[in-house]
């Protein structure tokens, strides 16, 4: 026993002290480790171009990729596309699930909170992919909605392969975990503090503006965060509901590597979107603050 | 000359499931009393503030508030401070903009808003703090700003909720003297709930005793103190003793009740008509209305008179709280509290000793 102990104590010199906590991260560290094996593998594969008549990549590295993919009209409206389509997303998304959050949590009636919980979880369990399905199912030519409109006599209407389509499916796909993410903040807000806003005169649109939005902020930030990533980056809806009329960067990506199989040029619209998502995760962080992201360190 | 009263509450009713969270409460407050509502967890305290502060409507009844009902009043058009159990400080904003906060919601000037400010964390004594966050300010701090918010609007009544419960003795008793001091100074109707009786005789100029939703009594402290109206109010407030016995016959108020092959003399505010010989009472007399003797020839005025042991001494500080059995009561423990402040001499566990009181101090009751 001694001897085991005095080896170990060899190896980590303060006894439960400084270091115990982080070795519980080594997994944790590996994770990100591969993770960012990958990325330099990306980053690497980024800075080479396909000779398109031998197939192979060039030897050293260049821009021109990158170059290509600011350049090129098409990846530049997919880009744009997917800042504009991720932001009106999170925007509609929090505008919704802040009022269902609010009720869900203050209501009285426990049957009116099971309902709303379970009409949150059930999405999750039938997955992305076959959501979307079930949009074509619903929206499509030959859809449930068109052939109610066609009993009134109305014409077919196109409400698929479109960008509202799109952006609808990702409104639908970001609701539940936008209303995850508000939940925990709307309940930390006790409803004492509601009553002392009316009683000291506050209309409830008063008492939301002044007291409820400032004190959700955080919880507002952080599901805003996840929201704004996940659509960025999302790929099944623009490929299912969008048809490939409606690409967004991930789709792009895709093509790039398992159609065209231009690895440079896909590893570059990688490392472009990366730092796309980066960049507008930055502008929140100096706009707003970090929210409940921030892991308790000081708001502002 | 009929004043109206600044409170006022007739028959008021509210249920929770089959749970009478209120019932049956009538009271009148008069402008610039201060009323405290003291009662055990449970008895409807908060509920009562509720439905004045208009977050509960009444299943029956009505409230009024200088005369007029309130029924149709949303409680953000009632003129009503309200200082919540837990506060309820908005943590986004400093204590300053706190105060300012039913200001801003009244669309006063700016000019307005900030000399109230000024004014009323003077008033509570938080000048120069007005720039802190609220998790900047201690507890009492706090309690401090919550008050100022909740009277810097100038409401015709202010409600208190046991915000004080939180605190430490010292501080509680000290935040105490200070919501009477502002209450004075502002002369504003206040309706203060406690389940600490000490505070409510100290602060108060009426108090209604509440337990399960109903008044069980409704007088100045002194009333309250010296003559409860029922053996619940005896016990509630104060340390009492409870004996249970038959009535044998009465005069006047007069009446004498047998405990245990004992007759003792009490007095009695029920109405005669329950007063029948036979009847089963309960017969109450405080902790401190009790003598105690070393011999049986110091007896003075006292008309009851027993010999008990000392079974148990707590030291409380300034004072001594003895427990007694007596075998003439069939060892009915008996609670005593002795303040003797020339004679420091105490009684020992096991030792014999007299105990006497004055039948005026026994309050008897009618057990239905
Ligand atoms: N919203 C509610 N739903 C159901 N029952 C309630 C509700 N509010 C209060 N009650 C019940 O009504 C009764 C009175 O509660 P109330 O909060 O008024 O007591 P209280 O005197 O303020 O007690 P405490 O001293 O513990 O604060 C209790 O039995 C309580 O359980
Ligand atoms: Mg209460």
């Amino acid at each position: 026993m001694d001897i085991l102990e005095a080896a170990f104590s060899k190896i980590w010199p303060k006894k439960g002290g400084f270091w115990g906590p982080y070795l519980m991260l080594s997994p944790a560290i590996l994770l990100v480790g591969l993770l960012v094996l990958g990325l330099a593998y990306i980053g690497d594969t980024s800075l080479r171009t396909l000779d398109t008549s031998t197939f192979l990549f060039s030897e050293e590295w260049s821009l021109a990729n990158y170059e290509r993919a600011l350049t090129e009209p098409f990846i530049r409206s997919v880009i744009w596309r997917s800042i504009l389509g991720a932001t009106i997303v999170t925007m509609t998304t929090l505008l919704l699930a802040f009022p269902y959050t609010y009720i869900m949590v203050r209501t009285r009636s426990a049957f009116l909170r099971k309902f709303l919980l379970i009409a949150l979880f059930l999405p999750f369990f039938i997955g992305q992919v076959v959501r979307a399905y079930g949009w074509l199912i619903i929206l499509g030519k030959q859809g449930i909605v068109n052939d109610i409109l066609g009993l009134i006599g109305i014409e077919p209407l196109r409400m698929l392969f479109n960008y509202p389509s799109v952006l609808f499916g990702l409104v639908q796909y970001m609701f539940p975990f936008a209303v995850l993410m508000l939940a925990p903040a709307l309940t930390a807000i006790p409803e004492e503090i509601e009553a002392a806003a009316e009683s000291l005169g506050a209309s409830w649109q008063e008492t939301m503006l002044y007291v409820i939005l400032p004190m959700a902020k955080s919880g507002l930030i952080g599901a805003g965060l996840v929201v704004l990533t996940l659509s960025l980056t999302d790929f099944a809806m623009p490929a299912i509901l969008g048809g490939g009329t409606q690409d967004f960067v991930a789709n792009a990506i895709y093509d790039q590597f398992f159609r065209t199989s231009d690895q440079g040029f896909g590893s570059s619209l990688a490392v472009l979107l990366i730092a796309i998502g980066s960049l507008l995760v930055w502008i929140i962080f100096m706009l707003v603050g970090a929210g409940t992201l921030a892991l308790g360190a000081k708001d502002k | 000359m009929n004043k109206v009263s600044a409170v006022s509450a007739s028959n008021v009713c509210l249920q929770f499931g089959d749970v009478h969270a209120v019932k049956n409460v009538c009271f009148e407050l008069e402008e610039g009393r201060f009323l405290t509502v003291l009662g055990p967890s449970g008895s409807g305290k908060t509920t009562l503030l509720r439905l004045i502060a208009g977050f509960q409507q009444p299943d029956q009844g009505e409230i009024f508030i200088k005369g007029q009902t309130v029924r149709e009043l949303a409680p953000n058009k009632r003129s009503i401070g309200m200082v919540f159990q837990r506060l309820a400080l908005f943590p986004h904003m400093t204590a300053a903009e706190n105060v300012a906060f039913p200001l801003k919601m009244r669309r006063f000037n700016a000019r307005t808003i900030s000399d109230r400010v000024k004014e009323y964390l003077h008033l509570v004594r938080l000048e120069g703090l007005g720039s802190r966050k609220i998790n900047e300010l201690s507890g009492g701090q706090q309690q401090r700003v919550a008050i100022a918010r909740a009277l810097v609007f100038e409401p015709d009544l202010l409600l208190l909720d046991e915000p004080l419960a939180a605190l430490d003795r010292k501080l509680r008793e000290e935040m105490q003297l200070e919501f009477r001091r502002i209450q004075k100074e502002l002369g504003v109707t206040t309706i203060n709930v406690t389940h600490d009786q000490r505070e409510a005789l100290v602060v108060s100029d009426q108090i209604i005793v509440m337990n399960y939703g109903e008044i069980q009594q409704n007088a100045t402290p002194l009333e309250v103190y010296r003559s409860p109206s029922n053996p619940f109010v005896a016990n509630f407030v104060g340390v009492t003793n409870l004996f249970h016995g038959m009535l044998e016959s009465l005069k006047g108020q007069q009446v004498a009740i047998r405990i245990s092959q004992q007759t003792l003399l009490g007095t009695s505010k029920s109405e005669n008509s329950a007063l029948t010989q036979g009847v089963s009472v309960q017969a109450a007399i405080r902790a401190e209305q009790i003598r105690l003797f070393r011999g049986k020839s110091e007896n003075r005025e006292c008309e009851a008179y027993f010999e008990g042991r000392v079974t148990d001494v707590i030291f409380e500080g300034e004072r001594i709280l003895y427990e007694l059995s007596v075998a003439a009561l069939s060892d009915a423990p008996i609670r005593i509290i002795h303040h003797d402040q020339q004679d420091f001499s105490t009684f020992e566990v096991g030792e014999m000793v007299f105990v006497g009181w004055q039948s005026r101090d026994m309050h008897v009751f009618v057990v239905d």
